[in-house]
C-alpha cells in the first residue's frame, strides 16, 4: 500500500481540497443557521426535518464534484513525470499500480466528506441532537459509497481517455448520479431518441441520489433499503474491475 | 550482459529506432551517443520494458537486476530524501533491517548525508543523486543512467562523473545515455552513436589513441545537428 499512502499524502497537501470543502462547509453552515420565517404546510423550512435532508444533498453533491476534480490528475500526472517507470521496473503490475492510485483517489474523497460532515455535526449541536450524533457514522459510510464510486469511474476514465474527456464524462456521470431522479422523470416527459438517450445515460451511472437518501434515514430517521446500498457497491466493484482491466502505455500522450 | 537485436520502434509512423543492435558486456561503461532526438530514450525504454518495441529482442542474461536513473527525475515533493528512498525500497520490497542499512549507506554513496531536507527544497544535481540512489536500490547489476549529468552545473557534473566512476570500480555494468561527448569520453569505455534511431557506428576508448570521440562522432553525424 505504499503507492496509495504516498500518493494519499500528497493529495491532502492540495490547497483546492481545503478551499473547496471550506467554503462547502460555510455554505452548510449558512443554511443550517437560518432563521428564515417561511413555512411548508406549517412547518418552517429552517426546521431540521426539512433543512437536515437538504444539507445533505449539498454534501453529496460538493464531496462528488471535489472528488472529480481529485480523482481525475493522480493517475495521469503519474505518467507524464515519468514516476510510473520508477514503478514499473521494480515488477509492479499496471492493475496494482493503478489500483492503488485509485485508492489514494477514494481516501481523498472520503477525507473531503468527512470535512463537509463537520458541518452536519455543528448543525446537529445547533439544533440540539447531540444524543442523535452517533447517526452521522453509518450516514457517512452510505455516502462513502457515492464517493468511492465516483471516484472509481473518475479514475477509470482517467486512464482510458485524455484529461479533459474524462473530466467532462466524470462530471456528466457524477451530475447525472446526483439528480438520478430528476433525469429519470425528464426521461419520462422527454420520450422519443432524447428519452432513451438520457434512459441509456442513468443506466450506466449509479443512483447516487437513491444512496444519499439512504444515508438521510439514517440520519434523520427511517428505513434504509440495503437494496439501493447493495446495488451502490455493485457499482463501484464493477468501476473496480474495469479499472484493473483497463491497460494503458507508457508512450501514450496524457492530456 | 545485455543484447539488443535489431530493435525498431515506430511513432504516428515515424519510425525513431531502426534495426538497433548492440551488447555490453559485464564491467564496463557503455555509451548510447546522440543528439537530442535520435532516440536514445526510447531505445533505453525499450530494454526496460517501459516501451514496447515493433520488433527486435532484447537479452538480459538471466538474474540481472535492473536499476534505472530517468533523465528528469521527480520525487513527491514533501518526502525527504531517505523517504523516498524508503518509498522505493517497500515497493521493491527490500525486507525493513537491511532497508535501513542500504538506505544510510546509498545516501552516503551520492552524498546526500542531510537526510531532513524536503525534496522541493533539492537542486538538480541533488535530485539527479537521489535518482542515482533509488536506481542502486537492491544492488543492481546493470545500471541505466538517462542524461545523468544533463542540466548540472559545472560542480555538480564532475560530482556526478566522480560517483559513476566510483561505481564502475565496484564492478558494475552501467549503460548512459548522454549527448556530452565531453562526459562520455571521460568515464566510458565504448559506445555506439546514432542517429535518427539508427547507428551510425561504434566508439572504443581502448582503440583510438589519434582521434578524440568529438572527431569521431562529428565524422559521423556530419556536424549537422538534428
Amino acid at each position: 500500500m505504499k503507492i496509495a499512502v504516498t500518493a494519499f499524502k500528497e493529495k491532502i497537501r492540495r490547497r483546492d481540497l481545503y478551499i473547496v470543502s471550506g467554503i462547502g462547509v460555510l455554505i452548510l453552515l449558512l443554511f443550517g443557521s437560518g432563521t428564515g420565517s417561511l413555512s411548508i404546510d406549517g412547518v418552517p423550512v429552517t426546521d431540521y426535518r426539512v433543512l437536515g435532508p437538504v444539507m445533505l444533498t449539498v454534501v453529496n453533491a460538493i464531496s462528488c464534484i471535489l472528488t472529480v476534480v481529485m480523482s481525475l490528475g493522480t493517475i495521469p500526472n503519474e505518467y507524464e513525470r515519468g514516476t510510473s517507470h520508477l514503478v514499473w521496473i521494480r515488477h509492479v503490475p499496471q492493475w496494482r499500480y493503478h489500483g492503488e492510485l485509485a485508492f489514494a483517489n477514494v481516501l481523498a474523497g472520503w477525507a473531503s466528506e468527512t470535512i463537509l460532515f463537520a458541518a452536519m455535526l455543528v448543525f446537529m449541536l445547533i439544533n440540539r441532537r447531540a444524543d442523535q450524533l452517533w447517526r452521522l457514522a453509518p450516514a457517512w459510510l452510505i455516502l462513502g459509497i457515492n464517493v468511492a464510486a465516483v471516484s472509481m469511474l473518475t479514475s477509470l476514465l482517467s486512464v482510458v481517455l485524455p484529461k479533459f474527456a474524462a473530466g467532462t464524462i466524470a462530471a456528466a456521470a457524477a451530475f447525472a448520479g446526483i439528480f438520478h431522479s430528476l433525469l429519470g422523470l425528464l426521461k419520462d416527459m422527454v420520450g422519443g431518441l432524447g428519452g432513451e438517450l438520457i434512459r441509456y445515460a442513468l443506466k450506466l451511472v449509479p443512483d447516487l441520489h437513491e444512496i444519499q437518501a439512504q444515508a438521510g434515514a439514517v440520519l434523520y430517521g427511517g428505513r434504509v433499503d440495503a437494496h439501493v446500498v447493495l446495488c451502490g457497491l455493485l457499482a463501484v466493484y464493477g468501476y473496480m474491475v474495469l479499472l484493473f482491466a483497463a491497460k494503458t502505455t507508457s508512450d501514450r500522450v496524457w492530456g | 550482459m545485455l543484447e539488443c537485436c535489431n530493435l525498431t520502434k515506430s511513432y504516428k509512423g515515424k519510425c525513431v529506432v531502426r534495426d538497433l543492435s548492440f551488447r555490453v558486456e559485464r564491467g564496463e561503461i557503455f555509451a548510447f551517443l546522440g543528439s537530442n532526438g535520435a532516440g536514445k530514450t526510447t531505445t533505453i525504454k525499450m530494454i526496460l520494458g517501459l516501451v514496447k518495441m515493433d520488433s527486435g529482442q532484447v537479452k538480459i542474461a538471466e538474474g540481472v537486476r535492473v536499476g534505472y536513473s530517468p533523465e528528469t527525475p521527480y520525487f513527491p515533493p514533501f518526502l525527504s530524501g531517505p523517504e523516498v528512498l524508503d518509498y522505493y525500497a517497500g515497493i521493491q520490497k527490500i525486507p525493513g533491517i537491511r532497508r535501513r542499512a542500504e538506505i544510510a549507506a546509498l545516501l552516503d554513496t551520492v552524498g546526500l548525508e542531510d537526510g531532513g531536507t524536503r525534496v522541493r527544497n533539492y537542486s538538480k544535481g541533488m535530485l539527479q543523486r537521489l535518482a542515482l540512489a533509488q536506481a542502486l536500490l537492491g544492488d543492481p547489476d546493470l545500471l541505466v543512467l538517462d542524461e545523468p549529468t544533463a542540466g548540472l552545473d559545472a560542480l555538480g557534473r564532475l560530482e556526478m562523473l566522480r560517483l559513476i566512476g566510483k561505481l564502475k570500480n565496484g564492478g558494475r555494468t552501467i549503460l548512459i545515455n548522454s549527448h556530452i561527448l565531453s562526459d562520455i569520453e571521460r568515464i566510458c569505455d565504448r559506445g555506439i552513436i546514432i542517429k535518427k534511431g539508427v547507428c551510425l557506428g561504434s566508439w572504443n576508448k581502448a582503440e583510438e589513441h589519434s582521434r578524440s570521440l568529438e572527431e569521431i562522432f562529428l565524422e559521423l553525424v556530419g556536424g549537422e545537428n538534428e
